[in-house]
């Protein structure tokens, strides 16, 4: 690949998509940044994100976080098509190998987030279709499920059990071997 | 209210609980049930959730039956983990798992008896002991020596059981019966079938595709019948006939004069993998060459694979026999080491083996089904 030259910043800035809020306030990224979402993309590739794109189910405060983790990956994104038409340099993977060890690090820091915004951020990858995002942020939660009893899962989660006695007995009849 | 403004909440909204348990192995989501309502929903029964569930979980599964707990049945991936035991189903040491790729087990034993079992409720269905009606005075009832094999007729999604009672009644006639049984069919009796009018050995059976195939008893190997190793007679299940004879291979081939005598049917076994019969062959004991029949009509063999054999088994002895289990999407496959009861996957790409890291087993199939169904 080319470096990047003042040409390619000409061209990012004309594809430059207005994300707005829950809260109405509005964000500016790159296309590339914004298309890591299947949701948005499809918006794009049907022309209708001029005068941006109204995203009611997520609040600034998520959306700044999506936006991030976002950007971080489209760079990651772009470094990979680079790659494909010269993997075999040894020195590219070199630095390549490098850059997914800052991103995994970037990952575990983007996680360290209470529980409600993981929750939120669950929601708002699931609506705008992030896989890599909604991957990252469910399988830290099922991290935190596996392996548990259901009495730990209520305790941690707050959940009320709102099965009967009987119906518990039934379930617990039926998945014995689950318990093992 | 609280799935739209989740924002305050620290609390499942229902798409988290979703994406999240997706995640989980099914063993996690068969314990969690007990949390609460919403929870036991979500992870029995709703179609759309075992849907993908199923297609986030794509390995195959297996259903076994230990050496160390011979009265279970588990299901159970190719990692070793065992994703559920369903006690008490497995009818104790006589009583072997016969399955191949399908979603239902069935149990079967020397003696009569057989049993067919859902793995995903736990469902049994017991067979009649007793035989067909055509059948009642062929059978030596005090020394039934039965042998059974089990196939799904893609036609109508029937399950079937062909039986066969391989020692009939005293001297005359020496005949092997067969015997035809419909799970779930409302004729909760076995049918008598003509057998194919060769002996075939009980054990070869394969079931691909609503067909059974079997290769032929021992005793042709030395009595010059003409009789070649790998011819192959088959029973389809659907029609409740046999179908015409099929050579095998070695025989179609020009080279079959050259075998000789060397060539036994004990170095020949039958599979289904990729959906098509498969003769394993070896012959020479290092190696094992995979023949591929993806056609029945035009009866033309492919050879796929050639594999070797000895970095695992330095020589292939009768009792170790190497069955092949199936083919993963990766091409690697799966070998059922049954004098072992080890299960070991061969990259043949590098000619590699490495062992699944389970405990010894009795008898191994593939299981097909959803255990969240």
């Amino acid at each position: 690949m080319a470096s990047a030259g003042s040409g390619d910043e000409k061209a990012a800035a004309a594809a430059m998509i207005t994300l707005i809020s829950s809260d109405n306030e509005k964000f500016e990224v790159t296309e590339a940044t914004a298309t890591l979402s299947q949701t948005i993309r499809h918006m794009i590739e049907d022309g209708c994100t001029d005068g941006g794109v109204p995203l009611p189910n997520v609040t600034s405060k998520i959306l700044a976080r999506v936006i991030e983790y976002c950007k971080k990956h489209a760079t990651a994104a772009a470094g990979e098509e680079g790659s494909s038409s010269s993997f075999s340099d040894a020195a590219f993977l070199e630095v390549d190998r490098a850059f997914l060890e800052e991103l995994e690090e970037f990952d575990d820091a983007f996680l360290e987030v209470d529980r409600a915004t993981l929750f939120d951020l669950i929601l708002a990858a699931n609506y705008l279709d992030i896989k890599g995002l909604l991957n990252l942020t469910c399988q830290k939660v099922a991290d935190s499920v596996k392996g548990k009893t259901p009495e730990q899962i209520r305790e941690m989660y707050n959940i009320v059990n709102d099965l009967t006695p009987e119906e518990e007995a039934e379930i617990r009849r039926e998945t014995q071997w689950a318990f093992e | 209210m609280r799935a739209r403004d989740a924002a305050s909440s620290d609390r499942f909204p229902p798409d988290v609980l979703f994406n999240v348990l997706l995640r989980l192995p099914a063993k996690d989501l068969c314990r969690l049930r007990a949390v609460c309502r919403s929870w036991r929903a979500l992870t029995s029964g709703d179609p759309l959730f075992a849907a993908a569930h199923a297609a986030a979980h794509p390995g195959p599964l297996l259903l076994a039956k230990f050496l160390d707990d011979k009265s279970s049945i588990y299901v159970a991936d190719l990692s070793g983990n065992v994703l559920k035991r369903v006690a008490d189903a497995a009818g104790g040491p006589y009583q072997y798992l016969l399955c191949r790729s399908l979603n239902l087990v069935c149990l079967a034993s020397d003696w009569k008896r057989c049993w067919v079992l859902d793995p995903a409720t736990g469902a049994v269905r017991v067979l009649p002991e007793s035989p067909a009606v055509e059948h009642v005075n062929l059978v030596n009832l005090r020394d039934p020596y039965t042998s059974f094999t089990f196939g799904r007729v893609a036609a109508t999604g029937e399950h079937k059981v062909l039986r066969m009672f391989n020692r009939p009644s005293f001297g005359k006639g020496h005949q092997q019966l067969f015997e035809v049984f419909t799970i779930s069919g409302g004729d909760a009796r076995w049918r008598g079938r003509q057998g194919p009018g060769l002996f075939i050995d009980k054990c070869s059976g394969v079931v691909v595709d609503g067909v059974v195939y079997f290769l032929m008893s021992r005793v042709y190997d030395d009595s010059g019948s003409g009789i070649r190793p790998d011819y192959i007679v088959s029973f389809d299940l659907g029609t409740e006939e046999w179908r015409r004879d099929l050579r095998g291979p070695i025989s179609s081939s020009n080279a079959a004069d050259m075998m000789g005598p060397f060539y036994l049917r004990r170095d020949l076994n039958l599979a289904g993998l990729n959906g098509s019969l498969v003769l394993a062959d070896h012959h020479d004991r290092r190696t094992m060459d995979l023949w591929f029949l993806p056609d029945f009509e035009n009866g033309l063999w492919v050879k796929e694979y050639h594999i070797q054999t000895g970095s695992i088994i330095p020589r292939l002895a009768g009792e170790d026999r190497l069955k092949p289990l199936l083919v993963l999407d990766d091409g690697r496959l799966v070998f059922y080491l049954a004098g072992k009861g080890l299960l070991l996957v061969c990259d043949p790409t590098t000619n590699s083996f490495a062992k699944v890291n389970t405990r010894g087993l009795d008898s191994v199939g593939v299981y097909t089904g959803n255990l969240l169904s």
